[in-house]
């Protein structure tokens, strides 16, 4: 199993993808029902794919879904795999991979600070990492507004200029 | 009864690129329990990047990695090209490798001086910084800027190698070649360096395979050349010659800091063989919407592009919905796994002078923990 079509193949005939998407002769996606995620990346994992490059989500709000990417890399073979699963935007949660994939621990606390996703087995997963006393939605929602954030949050300033600029100097 | 005693590792510390903190929990100095704390210095560069055009967050991006900018110019334009399928001229691929080799051999030097922080040796940045700093120089002289060089875009280079600064490279390297036994002779065989570092900061081939770790620390313990350029070469790297400098068995801090310094070798070797091999003219750029970056767009999709950093494997995951911005950029740092988790599962139990060790062999960088 070298080639990019027999993994491919190889992954239809075993499970139920919804769909596959060929990035290039070295990278391809594969989108998965959420019951599915699991089986597909123990397998993946047993078949090479060691490591877990990335866990990150992405907000279609349009949609009203989350979908979250698990990016994996086999080294002896090399082709990254973007598996990829939706789930409701409204009170998000899924299930922890930590136990096939150790290392996600961090990845799923980032993407629960940033997007508010809860992974359920993952008892940290909860826990603030990066925004410390952060009081708003998660902020790499795409409902989330920075500037009327930063204006609610922070008092206008008025800047006193007391630089006088001479003759022939910027300003 | 025990007393458990906090420490503050950081937000600044000699041993660290960038504001990082770790909390420590110490038994006399053996370290019973470590806490990454990062969030010292976000920037939010994710959600800064939807709200810029294609062609603006070329300024921002460079920002996320400061010793070691180019790698995020490099992974962002491949990832357009991908998705926009645009052919980069043959030249323009290999003015990419000589700007991120010279790159590489800029951190590398940093990194390896920057040992002297967390074990006392102060000459050692002070040698390293100056020899980097002539290679700034380089960079100025090709780019107009000596950090964030904004050089490698979508389609190429911003504009073509100036006259004559391939003689000025070929000197510098054969500079640097020259200095590199003194180096050795400072770092690598100063006794006390060889003291605190051979039993320092162990990392096994379980524990990387455990926390995705890549890079240095893949290949200091798997033995096996576990480099992107080499197994999923990018720009031209299936043309030159190298050799990736590996290690099997549990790696220690020495042993790491070794290899970084082998790297530097290799880098100068795939330096020359680019100045000897590169088309010596032709277009540097593709046609992409010249003199419109306002408007343009790129197809819609997904890609991760990824390359090899002096830290590991180092991507962006990069989704366009076929508008002028981008839909969503997630950035892979390299010192991602090794930086949280590995602090966390696998300090305690080395001692307190150790923790700082760690973080620079492991070749930790903050800012591209929490972007």
């Amino acid at each position: 199993m070298n080639s990019m079509n027999d993994i491919i193949n190889d992954l239809k005939n075993k499970f139920n993808p919804i769909n596959v998407d060929v990035v290039n002769e070295r990278q391809f996606a594969i989108d998965v029902e959420n019951e599915e995620l699991h089986t597909i990346l123990a397998y993946l994992k047993a078949q090479g794919w060691r490591q877990l490059t990335l866990l990150t989500c992405i907000d279609w709000i349009k949609e009203n879904k989350f979908q979250l990417v698990y990016i994996i890399y086999n080294w002896e073979n090399p082709i990254t795999i973007n598996v990829r699963t939706k789930i409701e935007r409204d009170n998000p949660k899924f299930r922890t991979i930590v136990s096939i994939y150790p290392g996600a621990e961090f990845y799923e606390r980032d993407v629960h600070e940033f997007f508010g996703v809860e992974f359920e087995g993952n008892e940290r997963s909860t826990k603030p990492l990066f925004l410390e006393l952060w009081d708003d939605i998660p902020p790499l929602r795409k409902d989330f507004d920075p500037l009327a954030y930063s204006k609610k949050k922070f008092d206008v300033r008025d800047y006193k200029v007391d630089f006088i600029p001479k003759e022939g100097e910027a300003e | 009864m025990k007393r458990e005693l906090k420490l503050f590792l950081g937000p600044n510390h000699p041993g660290m690129h960038g504001n990082f903190s770790v909390h420590l929990y110490v038994d006399g100095d053996i370290v019973e329990k470590a806490r990454p704390l990062p969030g010292m210095l976000h920037r939010g560069f994710e959600k800064l990047m939807e709200r810029r055009l294609w062609m603006n967050n070329l300024a921002l991006i460079p920002r996320i990695c400061v010793p070691e900018p180019d790698i995020n110019e490099m992974v962002y334009a491949m990832g357009i090209e991908t998705l926009a399928k645009i052919e980069v001229p043959e030249r323009a691929h290999w003015i990419r490798m000589l700007i991120l080799e010279m790159a590489r051999v800029a951190i590398h030097m940093m990194s390896f001086g920057g040992i002297g922080g967390p074990t006392g040796l102060y000459t050692g940045p002070n040698w390293a910084i100056s020899d980097r700093d002539l290679i700034l120089d380089i960079f100025e002289a090709i780019t107009g800027a000596r950090i964030y060089h904004m050089y490698i875009v979508p389609g190429g280079v911003r504009k073509d190698l100036p006259d004559g600064i391939e003689k000025k490279i070929e000197k510098l390297m054969d500079d640097i070649e020259r200095r590199l036994p003194e180096y050795e002779d400072l770092i690598l065989r100063n006794p006390v360096m060889e003291k605190r570092l051979k039993a320092a900061a162990p990392l096994s081939a379980e524990v990387c395979w455990e926390l995705g770790v890549t890079g240095i620390g893949l290949r200091s313990t798997t033995g096996e050349p576990y480099d992107i350029r080499k197994v999923e070469p990018y720009a031209r790297y299936d043309q030159v010659e190298f050799d990736v400098p590996v290690h099997k068995g549990v790696s220690y801090a020495y042993d790491r800091l070794s290899m970084k310094f082998e790297e530097i070798k290799q880098s100068i070797r795939i330096i020359r063989q680019v100045l000897d091999k590169m088309p010596k003219e032709g277009p540097i750029r593709a046609k992409i919407s010249r003199g419109s970056a306002l408007r343009w767009r790129v197809p819609k999709g997904q890609v991760y592009s990824h390359v090899e950093s002096s830290r590991g494997d180092y991507g962006y995951f990069i989704v366009s919905d076929g508008e002028n911005k981008p839909y969503r950029i997630a950035v892979r740092g390299a010192s991602y796994p090794q930086g949280l988790l590995g602090i966390e599962k696998y300090l305690p139990g080395t001692r307190l002078e150790d923790v700082a060790i760690w973080l620079d062999t492991m070749g930790v960088c903050s800012p591209e923990i929490d972007r």
